[in-house]
C-alpha cells in the first residue's frame, strides 16, 4: 500500500472519529495521570468556553473548576482501573441551575496511562424525576387525605349532632322533656335557668360552631384530591368564575395569607358568553392558581394605592377568553419566560411548590386544548389570559 | 300531615351516628327503627315497611347501595336516602328507582333539620303520605 494512501486513510479514520465525538452529547475528555488534557469534544468546548487548542496541555481543573472535586480522583481511577462515577452534581451557571453526571474511566490502551472524562447535563432527566416523586406524592397524599376526611366525618358528625340534640333535649318545645323533667321532679324552665347562668348553652353552640369549621377545613383538603373520574360539563363562565371567586374567598390558607378583603374584585364580564365544555374542578383549580399568584403579588409590592384584580371576559374567533388582570408590580422578561415551568418559584423554598401555574398551564393546554399566557409591565402589572374553545366537546 | 305517621329504618354501622341520629329524630317525632347492617336491615325491612329508609353508604358487609337495590324489591313503596362522607355520584340503577342526587346526604350533616326536611319531603312525593 503507497504511503500516501495510508495517510489519507489514518486522516479520514481520525476525522470519522472526531465527528463523532463532536456529535455525541456527552462532554468528552481525554487526560493523562495528572489532569493534562490531551483531547476534548466540540461539547467540551461549548460548555468551557475554552478552544480545543487553547485546552490542549492545560490540567482539567483549571478549565472546569466546578467539578474540581470529582476530577481530583482521575489518578485513582488510572491506578486501580476502575471507572468512577459521580450522579447529580449541582451547579449554577448565572440564574441557572443544572444537573450533571460525571464518569472518569480508565483507558485500556498501550502506552501511557489515562483517563476519559465524560460529563452529562441531565437536568431534564432529574426534573422529570423529581415531577414523578412529587406526583406520587401528592397522589398519596391525596388518597391518604380522602381515607382519612371519611374516618374523621362520623366522629365529627357525631360531635355537632349530638350538640344540637343536647340543645333540643333542655328545650321547652318537646313533650317528652317535660314529660322526664316531672318524672324526676325538676322544673325545666329552672334547668334552662341554671344552664343559661353557667354559659353552658353557649359552651354548646362553640362545640357545634368548631364542628362546622373543621368540617369545612376538611372540605376544602379534599376539593383537590377527589378520585372520582373528572366529569366534564357545559357551564356558564360568569357563574363558574364567580364560584370561584366565593371559593377563593373562603379558602382557610389563601384567608391566612392574604386578606382577599383588602383586594378589590373587579368583574368585567361580556354580558352573553357561549357556553363552555370544560372539568369544573380542574378549571377552579386553574383560576385559584392564578389568582393565588396575583393575590401573593399584590400583597409582597406594598405600594400606595388600591389593590386590584380584573377578571375580564370575552368571546373571540369561536374562543372563549378569561383575562386575570393584576395591578400589581409586574414580571421581569426573565421570569416571565420560565413562569409556566415545572418548579419554578421565585417564592422563598417551603411557599411555593413551583408548581401551581406549571399544574394550571397543563389543565388548559393540554386537558382542555386551550391556551395559557401571560404579559406584563414592570410597574404596571400582570395578564394572565385563558383562552378556551367555546361551545365545543372536550376529548 | 303528623311526623308520627312516618316511619324511619336508618341503617349505619357506627353505634354513635346511628344513637345520635335516631336521638334527634324520635325527638321531631317519627317513628324510628334501626339496624347496624344492610343485613340485618333486610330481615325487618318488610314487617316495619318503613315511609324512608336511610342508609349508610360504605357498610361492613353488603354495602348500601347494594342494599337499597335489593330493600326496593322488598318494599318498593319505602323512599330511599344514602348517608355518605365520601363524595358519591348516584348510580344509574339508583337512579332508576327515583333517587335523585339531593337524595344523598353528605356527612357530616352540620344541621339536622335539613335531614327532617328532606325526609318530609320524600315522604310526602308520590303520595306516600298525605
Amino acid at each position: 500500500m503507497p504511503l500516501r494512501y495510508a495517510a489519507e486513510q489514518i486522516e479520514q479514520h481520525k476525522k470519522a472519529l472526531v465527528d463523532i465525538l463532536d456529535t455525541l452529547p456527552s462532554i468528552i475528555v481525554r487526560v493523562d495521570r495528572d489532569g493534562c488534557v490531551d483531547l476534548v469534544n466540540r461539547r467540551f468546548e461549548l460548555f468551557s468556553g475554552v478552544s480545543a487548542g487553547n485546552a490542549l496541555g492545560m490540567r482539567i481543573v483549571s478549565l472546569i473548576p466546578q467539578f474540581a472535586d470529582q476530577l481530583e480522583n482521575v489518578g485513582q481511577v488510572i491506578d486501580s482501573q476502575t471507572p468512577m462515577e459521580f450522579d447529580k452534581l449541582l451547579c449554577r451557571k448565572g440564574s441557572q441551575l443544572s444537573y450533571y453526571s460525571l464518569e472518569i474511566y480508565p483507558l485500556k490502551s498501550e502506552g501511557e496511562a489515562m483517563a476519559v472524562i465524560r460529563i452529562d447535563d441531565i437536568t431534564e432527566h432529574v426534573r422529570i424525576e423529581e415531577i414523578m416523586a412529587h406526583t406520587e406524592k401528592m397522589i398519596t397524599v391525596g388518597g391518604l387525605a380522602a381515607g382519612m376526611a371519611h374516618e374523621i366525618n362520623n366522629p365529627l358528625g357525631a360531635i355537632m349532632q349530638n350538640a344540637q340534640n343536647i340543645e333540643r333535649r333542655v328545650s321547652s318545645g318537646i313533650p317528652a322533656n317535660l314529660k322526664a323533667a316531672g318524672e324526676v321532679g325538676v322544673s325545666l324552665d329552672l334547668v334552662r335557668a341554671y344552664l343559661e347562668k353557667r354559659g353552658i348553652f353557649e359552651f354548646i353552640s362553640h362545640i357545634r360552631t368548631a364542628g362546622v369549621r373543621a368540617s369545612n377545613i376538611i372540605n376544602n383538603m379534599l376539593h383537590f384530591s377527589r378520585r372520582s373520574e373528572p366529569q366534564i360539563e357545559s357551564v356558564d363562565l360568569s357563574e363558574m368564575l364567580d364560584r370561584t371567586l366565593e371559593l377563593v374567598a373562603s379558602d382557610y390558607d389563601m384567608k391566612k395569607l392574604y386578606d382577599f378583603r383588602n383586594i378589590d374584585l373587579v368583574r368585567e364580564y361580556a354580558p352573553t358568553m357561549p357556553p363552555v365544555s370544560m372539568v369544573v374542578q380542574e378549571m377552579e383549580q386553574v383560576f385559584m392558581n392564578i389568582l393565588k399568584n396575583a393575590a401573593q403579588a399584590l400583597s409582597e409590592s406594598g405600594k400606595e394605592g388600591t389593590s386590584r384584580i380584573t377578571m375580564r371576559t370575552y368571546a373571540d374567533h369561536g374562543m372563549a377568553v378569561i383575562e386575570i388582570d393584576d395591578n400589581g408590580p409586574g414580571i421581569d422578561d426573565s421570569i416571565r419566560t420560565r413562569i409556566f415551568e415545572p418548579f419554578f418559584s421565585t417564592k422563598e423554598v417551603g411557599v411555593g411548590t413551583g408548581l401551581g401555574l406549571s399544574v394550571a398551564y397543563a389543565i388548559v393546554t393540554k386537558g382542555h386544548h386551550g391556551s395559557l399566557t401571560v404579559r406584563s409591565k414592570p410597574g404596571q402589572g400582570t395578564c394572565f389570559t385563558i383562552e378556551l374553545p367555546a361551545g365545543e366537546e372536550l376529548r | 300531615m303528623k311526623y308520627s305517621e312516618i316511619s324511619i329504618l336508618l341503617v349505619d354501622d357506627d353505634e354513635m351516628i346511628r344513637n345520635c341520629i335516631c336521638a334527634f329524630l324520635e325527638d321531631e317525632g317519627f317513628m324510628v327503627h334501626q339496624a347496624s347492617s344492610g343485613e340485618e336491615a333486610l330481615d325487618s325491612i318488610v314487617s316495619i315497611n318503613p315511609t324512608v329508609c336511610i342508609s349508610d353508604l360504605r357498610l361492613a358487609g353488603m354495602d348500601g347501595e347494594s342494599f337499597i337495590r335489593r330493600a326496593c324489591r322488598l318494599c318498593p313503596t319505602t323512599a330511599y336516602l344514602l348517608h355518605t362522607g365520601m363524595d358519591y355520584p348516584l348510580s344509574d340503577e339508583l337512579r332508576a328507582i327515583g333517587m335523585t342526587p339531593a337524595d344523598v346526604l353528605q356527612k357530616p350533616i352540620h344541621e339536622l333539620s335539613t335531614l327532617t326536611r328532606r325526609i318530609v319531603a320524600v315522604a310526602t312525593a308520590g303520595g306516600r303520605i298525605g
